[in-house]
């Protein structure tokens, strides 16, 4: 059973594995899992509006953070958590237009008391993501991972795959 | 950060800034208190944009040079249907004219909206960033992300998609939006244009340096109306010259500290591009509402403080919200969406007005469409002689600052013209596939 939940997959559709999150976004949806609503999206800033009101939304996007490509990295980062360290991973993505990424939504997000309960960021690490170019195959490899860790967090269970340094 | 030389003297530098997109940093140095060499500095790599285009066909590069920008992908792709429609002598009908106009009003809104309130307010309200702004002023922010909202509903709308938008082709869009569709926009557009003026408001309330900035503007200035997706070249000196005689008027070269060319007007000093340019000399060209809310902002029919380009760009949120309404309210279904373009050999040139200024393209094609060379100027590259400027001028004036306090107002400095450094250096990420 699960609990009612927002999946937003973020990303560029044609940015090669800036697109996993869309993709990742793309197979959920196609579970139709009951109670969890499906989107993809490509502005960091229209998050906020996305993801406020919400109890429990899951945000897939592509990292840079100097892990392994196909690395999937799992984080909380809702209103009951602690915000954003410095170092963290979430804010090494491609950010989004003018320095606003998924980092500055949800920090912002925070400040204007728009952050959902519990929000969990899901980061995996591209090899690429030159205009025009396909999933690389680390990436394409990692994709039934990051769809089951997804499954997993809206079934109420923890990603299998967790690695939940911050 | 800063330190001293050995010979007494003084160095500010902050090595990446903040709140721009790409990456760019400032460096100034200080002797017995006189500024020496002032450098804004842009790292990212040129990705020898240009020299990629040579080879690809005709058709191509309004998509490609999309990517150059993730803010401004509507300039590139304008600039580009221009030139390449001028290089094969073909001419678009009005209507798609106007609904490029419309789609552009959407890039301005969702940047000028950005600029404002996420980049720049926080420089006057004394705030490291917006998320700290936030946590004062959390109505402040959410009327800016109301904006930007907007932008990426009628960017969709008209676009296909609120980021790079996907319906735009040579000669025009794969299809053209309906009535019903744009009809359905105009309560938030209605509600946006409120949000425009009330920012107009805001910010003419803030504190401005006293600062006249003495550099040529330079703008574009169509037959009618404010210059957004056409327009000839004017500037403040007086010269008016058509978009095919750029190169003969404006020379670009490199300098050492920067991986994006540098600009020149006629063999002159800085010039400026952008919306103190297109505002001062095409104030009559503002609609009545949006000149009302400048006035009522305390602003005159030319503005030269650099500072108060936030009160320019809320003034141009204004007009381009009024205009969108004004195209939607007179669209009629029924409009063909394209022209064909065959290719021909030949040369042409195009330009139109990014939110940061005038973005320039050329091509030229052989009879089969092939580029044989292409040529873009954007526009923080020929504001980069005019910022270092305005960066020597404060640093002088305030030179008894500390260090913190002049890094910060000079940062505020150059976050005054918007400057997109990925613009600057055409920067991109493109797989070469010539299979």
């Amino acid at each position: 059973m699960t609990t009612p939940s927002l999946v937003i997959g973020l990303g560029s559709p044609d940015g090669g594995d800036d697109a996993v999150g869309l993709l990742t976004a793309r197979r959920v949806a196609g579970l139709r899992l009951p109670g969890v609503t499906v989107v993809e999206h490509e502005d960091p800033t229209g998050l906020i509006d996305l993801w406020s009101g919400t109890g429990f939304a899951v945000v897939v996007d592509a990292v840079m953070s100097g892990a392994s490509p196909g690395t999937v990295l799992v984080m909380e980062a809702g209103a009951d958590g602690e915000p954003l360290a410095e170092t963290s991973w979430a804010r090494t993505g491609r950010g989004g237009t003018h320095a606003f990424g998924l980092a500055a939504a949800v920090e912002l997000a925070r400040a204007l008391r728009r952050l959902p309960g519990r929000l969990v960021l899901v980061g995996v690490e591209v090899e690429t993501v030159e205009h025009g170019s396909a999933l690389s195959a680390p990436v394409q490899a990692a994709l039934d991972a990051v769809v089951a860790a997804v499954v997993a967090l809206v079934a109420g269970s923890e990603a299998v795959v967790a690695d939940v340094s911050r | 950060m800063s330190h001293k030389l050995t010979d007494g003297g003084q160095v500010l530098h902050v090595g990446t800034l903040a709140r721009v997109e790409g990456e760019g940093g400032m460096h100034i140095e200080i002797k017995d208190g006189h500024v020496g060499t002032v450098e804004l500095r842009i790292f990212e790599p040129p990705r020898f944009y240009e020299a990629f285009l040579r080879g690809r066909a005709w058709t191509e590069p309004p998509d490609i040079t999309a990517r150059i920008c993730g803010i401004c992908p509507v300039a590139y792709q304008f600039s580009a249907c221009l030139a390449l429609e001028d290089a094969c002598g073909v001419s678009v009908p009005d209507a798609i004219r106007t609904m490029r106009r419309l789609l552009y009003c959407g890039e301005w809104i969702e940047s000028h909206a950005l600029h404002i309130y996420l980049l720049h307010a926080p420089d006057f309200l004394g705030y490291p960033g917006a998320i700290e702004m936030a946590k004062d002023h959390p109505a402040v922010v959410e009327r800016g992300l109301r904006l930007k909202k907007v932008g990426n509903q009628l960017m969709t709308a008209v676009g296909g998609r609120s980021v790079h938008p996907v319906n735009v082709k040579l000669g025009g869009f794969y299809r053209m939006p309906t009535v019903s569709e744009l009809k359905s926009l105009r309560p938030a557009l209605e509600r946006g244009l409120e949000d425009a003026l009330e920012t107009v408001r805001l910010v003419s309330t803030f504190d401005f340096p006293d600062m006249e900035q003495p550099y040529t503007y330079l703008s574009l200035r169509p037959e009618q109306g404010y210059p957004i997706e056409s327009g000839n070249v004017v500037t403040t000196a007086g010269t008016a010259f058509d978009v095919q005689d750029f190169n003969a008027h404006i020379t670009e070269h490199h300098v050492a500290h920067s991986n994006a060319l540098h600009a020149r007007l006629d063999g002159g000093g800085p010039y400026v591009v952008g919306p103190l340019a297109r505002y001062t000399l095409n104030f009559d060209r503002l609609s009545p509402l949006a000149q009302q809310a400048a006035r009522e902002a305390g602003l005159g029919e030319t503005c030269r403080n650099p500072f108060q380009s936030i009160i320019v760009r809320a003034v141009e949120l204004v007009y381009v919200f009024d205009e969108a309404i004004r195209i939607i309210d007179a669209w009629r279904d029924g409009v063909a969406p394209s022209v064909a373009v065959p290719a021909r050999a030949g040369q042409g040139f195009g330009a139109t007005e990014a939110p940061r200024g005038v973005l320039f393209h050329r091509y030229r094609l052989d009879g089969d469409g092939t580029i044989l060379d292409a040529q873009i100027v954007p526009p923080t590259s020929q504001n980069q002689p005019s910022i270092e400027a305005d960066m020597r001028t404060l640093a002088e004036r305030w030179v008894e600052l500390s260090d913190h306090d002049l890094s910060h107002r000079c940062e505020a400095a150059i976050r005054n013209y918007d400057p997109c450094i990925s613009c600057a250096t055409h920067f991109l990420d493109l797989t070469v596939d010539r299979s």
